[in-house]
């Protein structure tokens, strides 16, 4: 038990959903967290510091909450892999084991499964607040005897007894614990015992239930070398096991063995009357109301992250601009001036304007994940996501979808079934995230115009509304047909708990929001301020002196036509432009999309978007030659820049035919094609790591852009 | 024939019984871990609102269960 120093002492916290473990580890780390790389598992786990009173530190980590050590989803499969790997970087030196109070005897199996595994354990109990109004009471001193392993009560809502388990923790690392119990809780069937000799025997692996779990799991626990497997199958084979009935068998006796702790341990029973969640259940997942609420929770949802976000975007964009003139103002003129304003700066902006939205849409997201009711959405429509070869767990994905989906493909690690879990993954990108939000609104604002359908609902909201529309009818037929092409039979679960209503954790809210948010600006921001900057360079510069050359053309074109001194600016700008690299490639690629209805400033525009689909905006700032304009865009308030940028692009016509580009049928083509193309360099990135190879990330891209353009040479046909 | 047993989907709202034993193996693993055991009393709260799941509770639990999950628990009659 001595392992190691304090330095560098690693607890791991554990538990089953809904056991209120990240709020006893925000409890225990307070703001010293962060989520880092776990090596081996594309699992964003949080860890952080904690500080004892003699200045020892110890490293705890947040563990995916689990029931068993026989995994059913990828996000409980990594607790069983990590504490089956002693050799793992994280494998932790003790665990803090949290179960609830109310339902004790529910939480103990994977307690007794890890006590098996020869990790120093502690017990803490989680008062939750209804574990009063139930009326339970625990012996715990009764209890820690019984089961062998030390065990405090504390709140990880008030923070009630925390110190207590602090001093706990720090006598499992000091080896000084009172309680250390070595028998092994189960004891194995004599086959099992075959099994678990012939196991240790060849790999080596000393405790008797890491060898068991192995055999159980050697077909997918990461660490295993092929060989191993090999061996690890031929000795399964040989001995004729069967792994699911001798889980189901472990599981039962398990329980049969402490049962009765639990029964001596707890002087009153909790009774469960009918309570506020019952209630609130009755109408939440009634048969009519529950889905007419969801629907209204939603629309609430986006009226929200409108409204509430103009603002705060606003305030954003002047202090933008207000900085941008500034800068311009104050640097001396030249290349590198024009980088840092035109560049740089334009590339920040394009980041941090989307903050607000960003931060708003997860803040309302966390909060019905936190008070519990996102689990009643997967109860309620887990059949119609079948339908299209999804989970009911798979609305969590594609409700954070709209805010990006990045983070959203990462939830989906909680379905079990790896095809449920694939179509959630490929399909999710097609419901607009809010990246599609600026240029829907330039597109729609540019072309659309604002009058009232009916008298009753303004056209350009409508065309707004069915983008969201066709993503989602994009996404669900686009799963179905996936359904129908995959095919593969493997079990597929529901089975998932409806906890208790609660008031949100509001520090564990803040602080996912804020790390959703970070994650955004760091991630994404790094793309869209290399984008904005690579493209600042190469609409600046061109092949040899092509640009110097066409900057002479347009000068001596307007000296001849007489033209105002802004109108030989524009006409400079453009020259340039269509001389530079941007230029050259956006001509390139105008052929392929000129059946969509779009010039070769749009397929540069269309290129820099497949970085991110956010740089549009910015791109299209660029090339009309606005400098510090983009962030405007977005803004609902109709300011001078916005106007001049619309302006300017409805002044725009082709060059061989010189009709205008900016028609109905365009923006609509253009609004179809940002609605379905995978637009987004994180996306694909995201989806190779968690699909754990290129082949999905590559189809997706490739399917998500044939239909795009498809739908949208439909769209221009169609209106043109 | 007259069977020895029910399934989940035969309780009304509200009606509970004891489960007897589970048909699919990958389910009672999956079953068991959360605490849903041979003895234990099942209740039925209510059926989805589009149908083809049901809201149970055991010892307290809520759970949320497919038809096909809710069908493979067998209930004493």
């Amino acid at each position: 038990m001595t392992r190691g120093d304090a330095q560098t002492y690693k607890i791991a916290l554990v538990g089953n959903p809904n056991s209120g473990k990240s709020t006893i580890f925000n409890q225990l780390t307070g703001l010293r967290q962060k989520t880092g790389n776990f090596p081996g598992v594309t699992v964003d786990i949080k860890s952080g510091k904690i500080r004892f009173a003699g200045g020892i530190e110890a490293i705890l980590t947040d563990l995916p909450g689990t029931y068993s050590l026989y995994p059913t989803s990828s996000d409980e499969k990594i607790v069983a892999a990590l504490l089956t790997h002693p050799a793992h970087a994280n494998f932790p030196d003790g665990i803090v084991y949290i179960a609830d109070t109310n339902h004790l005897e529910k939480h103990l199996l994977l307690l007794t499964q890890i006590m098996d595994l020869g990790i120093p354990i502690l017990l803490a109990l989680n008062m939750s607040d209804t574990a009063a109004e139930l009326g339970i009471k625990v012996n715990i001193i009764r209890l820690s005897e019984r089961l062998g392993v030390p065990v405090v009560f504390v709140s990880g809502r008030t923070g009630e007894n925390i110190d207590r388990l602090q001093a706990e923790l720090e006598k499992m690392m000091l080896g000084t614990q009172a309680i250390h119990k070595t028998a092994a809780f189960y004891t194995p069937t004599e086959a099992e015992k075959q099994l678990v000799e012939a196991v240790q025997l060849n790999l080596g692996t000393e405790n008797p239930y890491r060898a068991l779990l192995i055999a159980h799991h050697y077909q997918w626990l990461p660490f295993l070398q092929h060989s191993e497997r090999e061996t690890l199958a031929a000795i399964v084979e040989t001995k004729h096991f069967q792994s699911l009935r001798a889980q189901v068998d472990e599981t039962l006796d398990r329980f049969d063995r402490f049962t009765p702790f639990v029964q001596e341990s707890v002087q009153e029973a909790p009774t469960f009357p009918n309570t506020t969640t019952d209630r609130l259940d009755a109408l939440l997942t009634h048969r009519i109301g529950g889905p007419l609420i969801f629907f209204a929770v939603m629309l609430l949802m986006f009226q929200a992250i409108f409204d509430w976000s103009v603002y705060p975007m606003d305030w954003i964009e002047t202090g933008f601009s207000w900085l941008n003139d500034g800068l311009k103002a104050a640097l001396p003129a030249g290349w590198f001036s024009d980088l840092f304003t035109d560049g740089i700066l334009a590339g920040l902006s394009g980041i941090l304007i989307f903050i607000p939205q960003i931060a708003i849409l997860f803040l309302l997201i966390t909060i019905l994940e936190e008070v519990g009711y996102m689990s009643r959405v997967v109860f309620m429509f887990d059949k119609t996501m079948r339908r299209a070869g999804m989970n009911g767990r798979s609305v969590i994905s594609l409700i954070g979808g709209g805010a990006c989906a990045v983070p959203a493909i990462m939830s989906s690690r909680t379905i079990g079934n790896w095809q449920e879990r694939l179509i959630t993954i490929m399909v999710t990108p097609f419901i607009s995230c809010s990246a599609r939000i600026p240029v829907y609104l330039v597109l729609i604002g540019l072309a659309v115009p604002a009058v009232k359908i009916g008298g009753l609902i303004n056209a350009q909201t409508l065309v707004f509304a069915s983008m969201y529309a066709l993503g989602v009818i994009a996404a669900f037929a686009s799963g179905w047909a996936m359904k129908k092409w995959l095919r593969t039979r493997e079990p597929s679960f529901l089975a998932i708990e409806l906890p208790e209503y609660r008031m949100p954790d509001w520090k564990n809210v803040a602080l996912t929001v804020w790390e959703k948010v970070a994650a955004f600006v760091w991630g994404a921001g790094k793309i869209i301020l290399f984008v904005s900057i690579a493209l600042w360079g190469l609409s600046r510069f061109g092949p040899g002196n092509a640009v110097e050359t066409a900057e002479n053309t347009a000068r001596e074109k307007a000296q001849t036509t007489q033209l105002s001194t802004s109108e030989t600016e524009d006409l400079i700008a453009h020259h340039r432009l269509e001389a530079s690299y941007a230029g050259q490639m956006g001509k390139f690629i105008e052929p392929a999309i000129r059946p969509l209805g779009y010039d070769w400033k749009i397929g540069i525009a269309l290129l820099t978007s497949f970085a991110a689909r956010e740089v549009f905006t910015g791109t299209l700032a660029v090339l009309y030659n606005m400098g510090s304009a983009e962030p405007d865009i977005s803004s609902r308030t109709d300011n001078q820049a916005k106007v001049t940028m619309r302006a300017k692009m409805r002044e725009e016509t082709f060059s061989d035919n010189g009709k205008p580009v900016y028609t109905l049928a365009t923006a609509l083509s253009l609004l179809v094609f940002y609605a379905l193309a995978l637009q987004c360099m994180s996306t694909i990135a995201v989806v190779k790591r968690e699909t754990g190879s290129w082949k999905w990330a590559l189809f997706q891209f490739t399917f998500m852009s044939a239909l795009a353009y498809v739908v949208a040479w439909l769209v221009y046909l169609l209106f043109s | 024939m007259l069977r020895r047993y029910k399934t989940v989907p035969d309780l009304k709202a509200h009606e509970s019984a004891a489960a007897i034993s589970f048909v699919d193996p990958a389910l009672a693993c999956k079953l068991t871990a959360m605490g849903v055991r041979p003895g234990a009393v099942i209740e039925m709260i209510r059926k989805a609102p589009f149908g083809k799941a049901y809201y149970i509770k055991v010892d307290g639990i809520r759970l949320a269960l497919r038809e096909e999950e809710a069908f493979s628990i067998l209930l004493e009659i």
